[in-house]
């Protein structure tokens, strides 16, 4: 395994600790009406836990700390969904956190071998085409939900990953520059650009403003990417007039943005705490009666308010466990996050994959967090693995996989022809020392 | 590599801003946590008391354990948490009184409480002599800001809960002494304070206009006296105390000022202006009232000179004819600022901050004030020694017609000129005519009973 400064069993101590404290405090302050429902739910998230570490210990692969870190935030995310406003088991959630594991295998596997992913580009824009394809003709409608009677998906989720794969893949090739006008640009670059702007025109019909950010930021990333790229040759000139054209973009953005929009950049919530701001307010009132302890899982009020476990989820967990549970959560989110520095990837591929796969989950948890508390503009997204919704989880998973596969080392191949080269440099060194003698 | 390197510092940018943001949120959270939950539709409470540990709001009060109309005097300015009334004491300072600390959240046993500076007996008394008539009154010290009584009828018992809310009288949710009114000749306070200002006292006094009754102005309207045979040729001193409106029409159209000069003072003293800009408002303790306002356009036109007498659109409230008093009583020309909230008390016991007197902007000079307390004690000398025997009070009364109708409001305010009983005050008596009780009578038992309640001897 690689070094990635934690050791195994330390990791599992703090998983298995955690999970066990945060069950006995439900024990002790929780709302449950039967023991058995709290039973169920321990049994849950200790079986889920031991399944992880086992699964873990058997299937040795590069790095460990993401897996066990997903399983421990997952578990979390369980406790808090099944707690909210009365202790259940959520079975629901529960069938999406596996499922989030499962995706994170998945997105390991596809994207571990960088070389193989970048040469499934086009697949990738198919794949991407398909989903926005069943957006326009399936949700019946402006909007992004697919609803197959009590089930509903939301393919945009599934488009972020795919989103960042090409941003990755497109921006670490050479491209072949043809002139269109008085610009040599590359195909690749075009492509980029044009399924971005499809994108976003997207989620602009569907009135889906609040993956905008997330979108913006994964293609911001990518940019910055290309910038550093030491092969991109982008004079000052270009990135002036780059940063010119964004802020065009944004004003017309800002002028074409719908009335409902561009109130919510400037409303006063609290002027009508009963009208538009409804929902922020009675999540700050939530926060405010946590503190810093919480009212103890399942006595929240904000449990019957609307999208309290996905929209404001990080204030409902606040008011039920307190910000010292919501704080350490969102830490240890970021800690997971920051592995990827701990055990740097190795290729160029894969530094750009992971730092679009941050900046998503950077972009997301800051929209529902600080949102959600009206330090921002409310847009209404998930908070990355603890907002209920399988669409959205699912697609964590995934994520989390391709930054596990961003921590991959170099394969096997690619080993052996470094190897031969070293061995071909050092023959002919010899060579020619004899020759010299 | 390097570009790898690039890569892991955007990475980690992207993290330290989110942190950023993230200890921002937590330190926002910390310190804003009281106004979230003080709009908590069922928040923990505690109490507000009056100067001498009287209750005034318990949001626990039964009428068993109180009496029926214990609040009713405080009824519309303490107010409750029902959201039926938004500018009141408690709905304004929710706040302060929460029982809640974020550190331990809600505290059902938590001792967070208001003292006031109220005295609620003396506010009772003052809000019965009323008798069946509806108005206003407010008393305060014009040195340190405290109100002692703040009082208005028609007025609302909280511990009726509001079911009987559409058989309120107009008006019953509203503290009437923070809402503007037609303030009648106690308006003219504020020209002679313009004509102080602009013309010199010595101007001022050496100033004399004939009235017969009625006058025709420069625009060719009539002003008309109340008293119809006239008052003949007066100075300053006694038009003011006879509040001739002939008098001061002449004085408005005066060819030694102008209405640039009369608008410079109103301004200062904070009127509105020909509606101009926004409706202005101060705060008392989150309470809002109301700036005054009137039209100055043409200063020998029947309506400036109307306004200029308080009437026409001229409004002012009872809390800001109190208020300019202490500007005159400590001849200074600067308001001292009223407050009701004397100290708090934090959910764990602790005793925060006492309030400090505040002071409003320079509205006239020190000469003009000194004059203008003159001429107004000279008026409560003469006419109105019987308010509070042992003591000077300098006082102004006036006349406002009302609405289509011509309903006539009756007011009085003025100071007490003694620096142990530095009180300002200010009373309305809505609808006087067929009523038996009159401001001088209601002032006489304000202060006598204050006078008393703050054990200060004559």
């Amino acid at each position: 395994m690689l070094k990635n400064g934690l050791n195994y069993g330390g990791v599992i101590t703090l998983l298995l600790l955690t999970h066990l404290s945060m069950l006995g405090i439900v024990l002790v302050r929780g709302n449950y009406q039967a023991p058995q429902d709290l039973l169920y739910l321990a049994l849950a998230v200790l079986g889920l836990d031991l399944i992880g570490i086992i699964a873990a210990a058997i299937y040795r692969q590069m790095t460990y700390t993401l897996d066990i870190m997903l399983l421990g935030i997952l578990n979390m995310s369980l406790i808090f969904q099944s707690c909210f406003g009365g202790v259940k088991l959520d079975i629901k959630h529960l069938i999406t956190c596996v499922a989030a594991m499962v995706a994170c295998e998945i997105g390991f596997l596809l994207t571990r071998n960088h070389e193989w992913i970048r040469k499934q580009k086009k697949y990738i824009y198919i794949i991407i085409g398909i989903l926005i394809l069943a957006i326009l003709t399936l949700t019946g409608g402006r909007s992004m939900w697919i609803t197959f009677k009590s089930f509903s998906i939301q393919p945009s989720e599934f488009i972020k990953p795919c989103f960042v794969l090409i941003c990755a893949a497109s921006i670490v090739e050479l491209h072949k520059k043809i002139k269109v006008l008085f610009f040599y640009v590359s195909i690749d670059t075009l492509c980029l650009l044009a399924m971005t702007v499809v994108i976003f025109g997207l989620q602009w019909w569907c009135r889906d403003l609040g993956s905008l950010p997330t979108f913006a930021a994964i293609f911001g990333c990518a940019l910055v990417c290309r910038l550093c790229y030491p092969r991109a040759k982008i004079n000052k000139t270009a990135i002036a007039a780059m940063c010119v054209g964004g802020v065009l973009l944004a004003m017309v953005a800002w002028m074409l943005a719908p009335a409902y929009v561009q109130e919510r950049l400037h409303a006063d919530i609290w002027a009508d705490p009963y009208g538009t701001g409804y929902q922020q307010c009675q999540a700050l009132i939530g926060v405010a009666r946590g503190g810093w302890l919480g009212v103890g899982a399942g006595h929240g009020r904000l449990a019957g308010v609307f999208a309290h476990e996905s929209d404001i989820v990080f204030c409902t967990i606040c008011e039920e466990w307190g910000l010292l549970y919501a704080g350490l959560t969102v830490v240890m989110i970021l800690i997971m996050l920051t592995t990827v520095l701990m055990n740097p990837p190795k290729s160029y591929y894969h530094a750009t994959m992971t730092a679009g796969v941050v900046a998503a989950f950077v972009a997301q948890m800051a929209l529902n967090i600080f949102g959600s508390c009206n330090l921002i503009p409310f847009t209404g997204v998930t908070l990355p693995f603890i907002s209920e919704g399988g669409s959205s989880m699912v697609t964590c998973g995934f994520l989390v996989g391709m930054l596990k596969a961003g921590q991959s080392p170099l394969f096997h191949h690619e080993v052996l022809r470094r190897k031969q080269a070293k061995k071909q440099k050092q023959g002919a060194s010899a060579q020619n020392g004899k020759v010299s003698a | 590599m390097k570009s790898i390197r690039r890569g892991q510092h955007l990475i980690t940018v992207l993290l330290l801003l989110f942190l950023a943001g993230f200890g921002f949120l937590i330190y926002k959270l910390q310190t804003e946590s009281k106004f979230y939950i003080s709009h908590a539709s069922n928040a923990s409470l505690g109490k507000v008391y009056d100067r001498k540990g009287e209750v005034l709001y318990d949001p626990n009060a039964t009428a068993e354990e109180y009496g029926a109309d214990y609040f009713l005097d405080v009824g519309n300015l303490i107010g409750d948490d029902s959201k039926q009334m938004t500018n009141t004491l408690v709905a304004q300072n929710k706040d302060l009184l929460a029982n809640f600390s974020f550190m331990l959240g809600e505290q059902h046993d938590g001792r967070a409480a208001v003292g006031t500076t109220l005295d609620h007996t003396v506010n009772r008394r003052v809000y019965d002599s009323f008798g069946s008539k509806n108005g206003c009154a407010v008393a305060y010290n014009y040195m340190t800001g405290e109100i002692y009584v703040c009082t208005s009828k028609p007025n609302v018992n909280v511990l009726d809960h509001y079911a009987n809310i559409s058989e309120l009288p107009e008006g019953a949710l509203l503290c009437s002494v923070f809402y503007p009114t037609v303030p009648g000749s106690t308006q003219k306070i504020s020209t002679t304070l313009a004509a102080l200002e602009h013309m010199g006292y010595d101007a001022l006094m050496s100033k004399s206009f004939d009235c017969l009754g009625a006058y025709q102005n420069l625009g060719g309207q009539e002003i008309r006296c109340h008293k119809s045979a006239g008052h003949g040729t007066q100075g300053i001193m006694d038009a003011f105390a006879n509040s001739c409106n002939p008098w001061f029409a002449q004085l408005v159209e005066d060819p030694s000022w102008t209405l640039e000069d009369i608008e410079e003072t109103y301004r200062a003293m904070g009127y509105r202006l020909n509606g101009e800009g926004e409706q202005g408002y101060f705060d008392v303790n989150g309470i809002s009232a109301y700036t005054a306002s009137t039209t100055l356009t043409d200063k020998n036109d029947f309506s400036t000179q109307w306004g200029c007498m308080g009437q026409g659109t001229t409004l002012v409230s009872p809390l800001q004819l109190m208020v300019w008093q202490s500007a005159i009583a400590n001849q200074t020309g600067v308001s001292t600022m009223p407050y009701l909230i004397d100290h708090a008390v934090s959910v764990a016991g602790k005793d925060l901050p006492r309030t400090m007197t505040t002071y409003g902007e320079k509205m006239f000079t020190p000469d003009s004030a000194a004059h203008m307390r003159e001429i107004m004690l000279s008026n409560g000398r003469t006419r109105y020694a019987d308010v509070l025997p042992g003591s000077d009070v300098a006082v102004k009364s006036g006349t406002a017609q009302i609405g289509e109708e011509k309903t006539e409001n009756s007011l009085l305010t003025g100071f007490v000129d003694d620096q142990s009983f530095p009180v300002a005050f200010c009373i309305v008596i809505e609808n006087r005519v067929g009523g038996v009780i009159t401001t001088n009578q209601i002032a006489s038992t304000m202060l006598s009973e204050l006078r008393a309640a703050l054990d200060v001897s004559a």
